[in-house]
């Protein structure tokens, strides 16, 4: 028996009356194939769920409380407290002129911004995973700690091997933005474990970032503290490390 | 009314983490996501009385941010990914919770589906609201609903397997 997809993904949903429950129940348990497309919708399912299920966790902004807490309720109760509303955007003739400019900008920024996105982004997903890119890939696989410029764009912190043997990095990054994070070797790719905003000081007119002044960001201690396995590298582990191309 | 009201307001801030999440899955960034959440709960005080007893305050509350998103739809601007670099700064969490890129890259995939399928799939996978719920949410048949979501999920499925290139 033949099921159209979107009654196997409503059993994925548990969506089915019984009847037609137990009809793809006995197909399943004959043809692996229908079998395999119930097993990629639930997993689909999980995996979506279990990403934005983290944002449970974070704490409520204390700006959305104070709306829900003090805001009037209902239109005529509060007829003397004006309703807090956004303000509606009237554009003046000078404003409009400015658009029309920053369009004409726009328009010549655009031809060089298309020769620019050639150029990979330091973050980047491949084949449903962020990555490592451009200047970040190359600095993950080619720099040191202990030999690395201070006024480079990418600086390493440390280097160790994970629980399941493979090799990973932190780093930190100054453009586009103040960024750090965690990247794992994964084949020939660096996967980002993690990635959290930080702090990059500017100093005597050049970028240099002060590891002493700021440290990891929290959120990147905690992701080394779960992964590593031993001590980090010492600079002669790092170099060997990277000699094998970073391969386990 | 009194009391009703604060109800209201008890039910709202209950519901704020499930209406961030789904934000989450709608808006470009953090920022924007509390934005809409925002919206969603001035408006929900405004018209308190458009609740019907009978109604779920989820799926009111939730039908709420899903107009408000389509209305802010308006000025959105298509790009080709959400780790633009010039973005990457306004989609990481602060330094404390930093952010998954697992959930950087499902945001990137969802942001690429046409807004309909991108609802029911929001709605369905990750708030996990039955395809009745959803349909009513969205204002539409079921079977219209089922049929955006299968597709929905077809796309994310290719987009996501290991196999596929780059996605750019």
């Amino acid at each position: 028996m033949t099921f159209p997809d979107e009654v196997l993904m409503a059993y994925a949903d548990d969506e089915l009356d019984a009847r037609t429950r137990a009809a793809v129940e006995a197909a399943m348990a004959s043809d692996p194939e229908i079998a395999r497309r119930i097993a990629q919708h639930k997993a689909l399912r999980s995996r979506v769920h279990s990403a934005f299920n983290k944002v449970l966790e974070e704490p409520v902004p204390a700006r959305l409380l104070k709306v829900v807490r003090s805001n009037p309720s209902g239109p005529h109760k509060n007829n003397v407290v004006p309703l807090h509303r956004r303000p509606v955007r009237r554009w003046a003739w000078q404003q409009w002129t400015a658009v029309a400019a920053s369009l004409i900008v726009g328009l010549i920024a655009g031809r060089f911004a298309l020769v620019r996105s050639r150029v990979a982004g330091p973050i980047v997903m491949r084949g449903g995973r962020v990555i490592a890119g451009g200047m970040l890939a190359d600095a993950l696989s080619d720099q040191l700690v202990a030999t690395q410029s201070a006024a480079g764009p990418v600086r390493i912190g440390v280097s160790f091997r994970s629980k399941a043997g493979e090799y990973c990095r932190t780093f930190a990054l100054a453009r586009p933005a103040p960024l750090a994070g965690v990247a794992c070797r994964a084949g020939d790719d660096w996967r980002v474990r993690v990635l959290a905003r930080t702090e990059w000081t500017t100093g005597g007119g050049a970028d240099t970032y002060r590891q002493a002044a700021s440290p990891m960001p929290p959120a990147v201690t905690a992701a080394v503290g779960n992964l590593i396995a031993g001590e980090p590298l010492d600079a002669q582990a790092e170099a060997t490390a990277r000699g094998q191309h970073w391969r386990p | 009314m009194g009391s009703s009201s604060e109800d209201l307001r008890d039910h709202i801030i209950g519901l704020l983490p499930r209406l961030r999440r789904f934000a989450r899955s709608l808006a470009r960034n953090i920022q924007d996501a509390d934005d809409l959440v925002q919206i969603t709960a001035e408006r929900a005080l405004a018209r308190a009385e458009q609740l019907r007893p009978d109604h779920s305050v989820a799926s009111w509350l939730f039908g709420i941010l899903r107009n408000a998103w389509i209305d802010e739809g308006r000025s959105r601007r298509r790009r080709e990914s959400l780790l633009e670099p010039e973005d990457l700064a306004e989609r990481v969490g602060d330094p404390a919770g930093g952010t998954d890129p697992e959930l950087l890259c499902l945001q990137d995939a969802l942001s690429r589906l046409p807004d309909e399928q991108r609802l029911a799939v929001a709605l369905v996978l990750i708030e996990g609201f039955s395809y009745k719920e959803a349909a009513s949410i969205m204002g539409v048949p079921v079977g219209t609903l089922t049929s955006r979501l299968a597709r929905g999920r077809e796309a994310l499925q290719s987009m996501l397997s290991e196999t596929s290139g780059v996605l750019s």
